[in-house]
C-alpha cells in the first residue's frame, strides 16, 4: 500500500509571540502535526520574501508565517510590514501558478499555544490536499 | 511633435551654465530604426541632438549611478519622468542636481513591431509623426503606418504623457492618453493555477538570465545585487526554471510599489519574455490593495516601507 503523503512545512515564528506560543503549546501537551519545522525569527518583518521560496526550492510544500496580532509587534511595527510583503509576495505566486495556500500567514500571541495548534492543523491538512510542490522544487542537489 | 530646433536651443542654454556636466540626451542611431543615448557636453555637438518617435530609451536609467556634484541634464518623456520621480523619492539623487527637460509624447515607436511592418535591413531611416501617422521616409518614398499599430502597448494606455517634473518643457502639455485597464493582467489572472504556471512555465524556462532586464531597470540599483550575493546564496547560478522562476518572482518583487512601468525590462529581453505581464500585475493589485502608484508624487513614501493599520488581510489566520 502506497505510503499516504506527508506535506514538509516550514514555519517562520517570531520570538517573541508565536514561537512562545508554540512553547506554551509544548508546555501544555497539546497534539499538533509533525509535519512542521519551526525557525525561529526575531520578527515575522524579518521574513524575506526570498526565504519563502528558497524553501518552496528546497522541496518544501508549504511555509507558515507567525507573528505577533497587529498592534502587539514587539518591534512595533515589523508585522505590519512583513503583512504587506507576503500579501504581494503571495498575489505574484497565485498569478505564475503557484498554489497562494502554500504561503500562510497567522497572528499567534504568546498565550494562543491552542490557537497554534489549530494553525498547524488546518495548514497541515490543506497542504495535504494539495500535494507535493512541483513547479519550482529545485531538481539539481549539488 | 516636438521641434529639435527648439530642443537644441534648450539644451545650448544649460550647457552654458558652469555648473552642468552634461546632457543627456538621444542623437541618431548608426543604421535602422535605432537612437542611441547622447551625452553631450560640448556645444559643439548640439546639432546632433535628436527627439523623435524612435527615441525609446529611458534615460534616467544613466544618472543613478552618477555620484559626482556636478549637475546633470536630462531628456525625459513622460514615463520616464516617473523613474526619475521614484528614484527623488527613494532618495538616490537629491532633485536639485538634475535639469530636467521634459518632452510630452504621444508614444513611441516599438521596435519589435516596426520590424514586422519593414522587415529588410535600412540604413537610418528619419521618422516623422503627423496626426495618428508615422511618416517613414526612405529611397524617396513615402510610407504612412497608423500610429496605433507601431507605439508601445504601454503607449496606448499612457496616463502621463506630459513628465510629472520638469524644468524645462519643450512643447505642449499633452492630456492622458487612456487608462490603464490592465486588460491582458486580467485575462491571465481569470486562467485556472495549472494554466497560469504552463504559460510562465513556458516563458520562464527561456530565460538565459543574462540579467539585462536588471540592468536596463532604472529602479534597479542595488550595489550588491541580491541574484549574485554569494554569501548568503540565494540564487544558484545554474539556468533551469526552478532558479529562473525565483529570480523573475525576486525581481517582480523588489519592483513592487517602485516599477514605473517604462517596459524596458521587456524591451531588451533577449528572450522575449513579457516581463510587463508580470510587472504590471505587481502594479494593478498594488494599486488594488494599497491604493497606491509608484512615481507619481516625490514626497510619497515607500510603499513597503509603510502600513496601515487596516491593510488588507482576507487569508490571515
Amino acid at each position: 500500500m502506497p505510503k499516504e503523503f506527508e506535506p514538509n512545512i516550514v514555519a517562520f515564528l517570531c520570538n517573541w509571540c508565536s514561537y512562545a506560543g508554540a512553547d506554551l503549546a509544548g508546555t501544555s501537551r497539546i497534539q499538533y502535526p509533525p509535519n512542521v519545522k519551526i525557525i525561529r525569527v526575531m520578527c515575522s518583518g524579518r521574513v524575506n520574501p526570498i526565504f519563502v521560496l528558497n524553501a518552496l526550492q528546497e522541496g518544501v510544500d508549504g511555509v507558515i508565517i507567525g507573528g505577533c496580532h497587529p498592534g502587539e509587534c514587539h518591534y512595533e511595527t515589523g508585522n505590519y510590514l512583513a503583512r504587506r510583503r507576503m500579501t504581494v509576495l503571495k498575489k505574484i505566486l497565485e498569478y505564475i501558478g503557484i498554489n497562494p495556500k502554500r504561503v500562510q500567514m497567522a497572528w499567534i500571541s504568546a498565550s494562543e499555544g491552542g490557537k497554534f495548534a489549530e494553525v498547524i492543523k488546518t495548514a497541515t491538512d490543506e497542504i495535504k490536499k494539495l500535494g507535493p510542490i512541483s513547479q519550482i522544487k529545485r531538481r539539481n542537489k549539488w | 511633435m516636438v521641434d529639435n530646433k527648439k530642443l537644441q536651443g534648450e539644451i545650448k542654454k544649460i550647457l552654458g551654465r558652469n555648473d552642468v556636466k552634461h546632457v543627456i540626451c538621444y542623437s541618431k542611431g548608426t543604421y535602422g530604426f535605432q537612437t542611441t543615448p547622447y551625452f553631450v557636453s560640448k556645444k559643439d555637438d548640439i546639432e546632433k541632438i535628436i527627439f523623435s518617435p524612435l527615441c525609446v530609451n529611458n534615460l534616467s536609467l544613466y544618472v543613478k549611478f552618477d555620484e559626482g556634484t556636478e549637475k546633470i541634464g536630462i531628456v525625459v518623456k513622460g514615463c520616464d519622468s516617473r523613474s526619475l520621480v521614484q528614484m527623488i523619492q527613494e532618495k538616490l539623487i537629491p532633485r536639485e542636481k538634475l535639469i530636467i527637460v521634459g518632452i510630452p509624447c504621444n508614444g513611441v515607436i516599438d521596435p519589435k513591431k516596426v520590424r514586422q511592418k519593414i522587415p529588410e535591413e535600412l540604413e537610418n531611416i528619419d521618422v516623422v509623426e503627423k496626426n495618428d501617422k508615422f511618416i517613414f521616409k526612405r529611397d524617396g518614398k513615402k510610407q504612412k503606418i497608423p500610429k496605433r499599430e507601431l507605439v508601445f502597448d504601454k503607449c496606448l494606455v499612457c496616463e502621463y504623457p506630459t513628465p510629472i517634473i520638469y524644468d524645462i518643457l519643450v512643447g505642449e502639455k499633452i492630456n492622458p492618453l487612456g487608462k490603464d485597464e490592465y486588460k491582458q493582467v486580467k485575462d491571465l489572472e481569470s486562467k485556472s493555477l495549472d494554466e497560469k504556471w504552463k504559460f510562465w512555465e513556458k516563458q520562464f524556462s527561456q530565460c538565459i538570465r543574462c540579467y539585462a532586464c536588471r540592468n536596463v531597470c532604472p529602479a534597479c540599483y542595488c550595489k550588491e545585487c541580491m541574484a549574485e550575493q554569494l554569501n548568503p546564496q540565494w540564487l544558484r547560478r545554474s539556468v533551469n526554471l526552478s532558479e529562473n522562476t525565483v529570480w523573475n518572482v525576486m525581481h517582480a518583487f523588489h519592483l513592487a510599489g517602485r516599477c514605473t512601468d517604462c517596459g524596458e525590462c521587456e524591451r531588451v529581453c533577449p528572450m522575449d519574455i513579457p516581463l510587463m505581464l508580470l510587472n504590471k500585475k505587481v502594479e494593478k493589485d498594488v494599486r488594488e490593495l494599497f491604493d497606491y502608484l509608484a512615481g507619481v508624487d516625490v514626497d510619497e513614501k515607500p510603499l513597503l516601507a509603510m502600513f496601515k493599520p487596516d491593510d488588507p488581510e482576507e487569508d490571515i489566520k
